[in-house]
């Protein structure tokens, strides 16, 4: 379809050409500008083999590609032809179609017009060409938050998903996750202690040169934030400062602790008495001024507290006397209760003893009776056993006398079935024999049947042929003895039939023995008796005359006479016409010769074709007398 | 019956003779009246031409018929019939 359209447009437009071209030729002068002419001409030239060339490579490789072989043609034959072939499948031209050229030229059309007006705009377009790159940074820009938007919110919406999805799980992840976040923090906490100490030292170690500078504006006295460092400039205020060493040479108060440790061991509420003195006393001697007052009050404390543990010490031997005497009471409390305990115990003892003695004859008891309970089992098992092989073994018996049965009575059957089999043979070749029998029946009938019928055919037809009182063809009915015969197949039959058949005598019929019988009398014998006289040969016109005349003056012979003379032949045919024999007289009127012969030869044909058809159906019925008594 | 139809083979020799006969009578009558005219004409009423040429007449119609009873027989020549062994009686 679409090769014809540009071909139809082609030619229009060369034709719409040549009609130019031929107007300007008839219009125009010629011979305006000679040497432009020429050169023209030979540009022309240059052109057009240029562009036929390139028109044959372009088009042939197309066409190869499209034929085959015009591709072998093409590449073989044509020079360069298979690099234009090559190049044609690395630029896929094989699988070119219209559309696809159509669509790339578009493309380079679009490309090609973009480019000529960018060209061509010139500078505006850099303006241009920097508003949009503006602007595309805008929208990408904006395209990039968008999609960290989109990203974001989605993220949001998935692990939202995810925590819907595993609510089941959440819990544990959440406490995990708590946690890991609580130890996370906690070890935030101590880094930034750590990192606030270190900055603190720092700091102070930053501060401590000028002390004026505490109080200056840079410094920060809120609390910080955990984690949190100080911005530049500003700092924490410096600690207090350290107390000043005491002198060591001030006068040494006495300390309780050691005196009091002997005591302190086994009192430590006094330990921690003396302790606490003890740092009173430190107190008081770092505390200069007040040591030499203090150090009377220190040692009446110490007697007390001398006192004091001494008084302890006397309640405790109290205390101690009065648990020793306890104690003994006590004791003899509980030897009386042993001994209480002890009988008690002995009785115990004594019921244990016979409970056991009993219990073991018990045991004893039922341990006989499970061994005796055991020993049934065992033999009742044997005896389970015993009965179960026996069983086994009678059932294998009983298998086995079955198995026997079954084969005793399967040779039975068989033989029954040999004895039944050989009566079904029997009885088949009885039914065989019965068959065939009634088969030669079917056919020894079908036979009488065709023979009998034959019978017919041939009566109807010696009847219409032969001994009819009229001569009349007989072609019918020798038609259906012949089609009786045929189903006989007997060649001597379909012989004789077949001549007769032939000839024309069905047609025409055959005469009776009657007519031939008087037509002999009446006419033949007395013409030839006329004639018996002539000469066989050269008998002319005197001869004839002659045997006329002297004809009449001899004797009439009758009977079977014998001779040769025509005279005798006559009488002993006549002889065998009057019995009715027309077979001999044939036979003697044939041996005439000469003009007596020429003569009967009508009435002989008459009567060979009478004895033709006689003889055929004689022959017919001889053989249907075959058949009947062969069927017999 | 209408159409001439073959004459049966017994009538042959009576078919002849009644040719025979027509043939002698036209043929003895045409030389007669010919021996007539010649007597008259040419020999001044003398008999001999007139049974001279009822001679000739009959003797053409003779030959013709004996030529028709045996066609064989032809002028000058002779049929020998080879006879075999014996004449067989006669």
């Amino acid at each position: 379809m679409y090769r014809t359209l540009p071909r139809r447009l082609a030619t229009g437009a060369s034709r719409g050409g040549a009609r130019v071209v031929r107007r300007r030729l008839t219009t125009e002068p010629p011979s305006s500008e000679p040497l432009p002419k020429k050169r023209h001409v030979v540009r022309t030239i240059l052109l057009s083999t240029t562009v036929l060339v390139g028109g044959f490579y372009v088009g042939s490789t197309f066409l190869a590609f499209k034929n085959e072989t015009y591709h072998e043609f093409f590449s073989e034959q044509v020079p360069l032809g298979y690099s234009f072939l090559q190049y044609g499948e690395d630029h896929h031209w094989d699988t070119m179609t219209v559309e696809s050229v159509i669509e790339s030229s578009k493309k380079t059309l679009a490309s090609a017009q973009r480019y000529v007006t960018d060209t061509l705009s010139g500078a505006p377009s850099t303006a241009q060409e920097a508003k949009s790159a503006v602007k595309n940074t805008k929208e990408a820009a904006v395209k990039a938050i968008q999609d960290s938007k989109d990203r974001a919110t989605s993220a949001a919406a998935r692990i939202k998903t995810e925590i819907k999805k595993e609510t089941s799980g959440a819990t544990a992840i959440v406490k995990h996750q708590s946690e890991q976040f609580s130890r996370g923090v906690e070890e935030l906490i101590r880094e930034a202690e750590a990192a606030l100490d270190k900055a603190k030292t720092t700091a102070a170690d930053a501060l401590e040169p000028p002390p004026t500078d505490t109080a200056g504006p840079g410094v920060y006295h809120a609390p910080l934030p955990v984690g949190f460092e100080l911005p530049p400039g500003y700092a924490r205020p410096s600690p207090p400062k350290k107390p000043e060493p005491s002198p060591a040479d001030a006068p040494r108060l006495p300390l309780l602790s050691p005196e009091l440790s002997s005591i302190s061991a086994s009192e430590p509420i006094i330990a921690h008495l003396a302790g606490t003195i003890d740092n009173l006393t430190a107190y008081v001697e770092s505390n200069p001024t007040a040591t030499a007052k203090a150090a009377s009050v220190l040692e009446t404390a110490k007697s007390d507290l001398t006192a004091l543990a001494t008084r302890i010490e006397k309640v405790r031997e109290d205390e101690r006397a009065g648990l020793e005497a306890k104690m003994d009471e006590q004791t003899r409390e509980y030897t009386v209760k042993l001994m209480d305990l002890e009988m008690e115990a002995q009785d115990k003892l004594d019921g244990q003893e016979q409970e056991f003695r009993r219990y073991f004859d018990e045991e004893r008891a039922r341990l006989t009776q499970a061994y005796r309970e055991k020993l049934e089992n065992e033999l009742q098992t044997q005896t389970e056993l015993i009965n179960e092989r026996l069983k086994e073994e009678v059932i294998a018996q009983g298998i086995e006398l079955q198995r026997r049965w079954i084969r005793e009575i399967k040779v039975r059957v068989e033989e029954e079935r040999g004895g039944r089999l050989a009566k079904i043979d029997e009885l088949s070749a009885n039914l065989k024999r019965l068959e065939r029998v009634a088969l030669d029946n079917s056919t020894y009938l079908d036979e009488n049947l065709r023979i009998h019928t034959l019978w017919s055919a041939l009566r109807a037809l010696s009847s219409s042929a032969l001994t009819s009182p009229v001569r009349k063809p007989f072609r019918e009915e020798l038609r259906v003895v012949r089609h009786i015969a045929a189903a006989r197949d007997d060649p001597v039959v379909a012989a004789a039939l077949d001549s007769l058949e032939g000839s024309d005598v069905p047609d025409v019929g055959v005469e009776p023995l009657a007519d031939l019988s008087t037509w002999f009398a009446a006419e033949v014998a007395p013409k030839v008796a006329h004639v018996a006289l002539v000469p066989d040969e050269n008998a002319g016109l005197l001869s004839h005359l002659a045997s006329r005349a002297f004809a009449g003056l001899r004797f009439k012979r009758h009977g079977l006479v014998s001779g040769d003379d025509v005279l005798s032949v006559l009488a002993r045919a006549e002889h065998y016409l009057n019995e009715k024999d027309l077979d001999s007289a044939a036979r003697e009127l044939n041996q005439l010769k000469g003009t007596a012969k020429l003569l009967l030869h009508d009435w002989l044909e008459a009567a060979r074709r009478r004895l033709e058809v006689q003889q055929a159906l004689e022959v017919v019925q001889t053989q249907a007398t075959l058949a009947s008594l062969l069927v017999v | 019956m209408s159409t001439p139809k073959p004459p049966s083979s017994e009538d042959l020799l009576g078919q002849k003779y009644d040719r025979c006969l027509a043939d002698f009578l036209v043929k003895a009558g045409v030389g007669f009246s010919a021996g007539v005219v010649l007597s008259v004409v040419l020999f001044r009423r003398r008999t001999w031409p007139i049974a001279l040429s009822t001679g000739f007449g009959a003797g053409i119609a003779y030959a013709d018929c004996d030529r028709s009873f045996n066609p064989a027989r032809i002028p000058g020549t002779r049929i020998i019939s080879q006879l075999p062994e014996a004449p067989q009686g006669k």
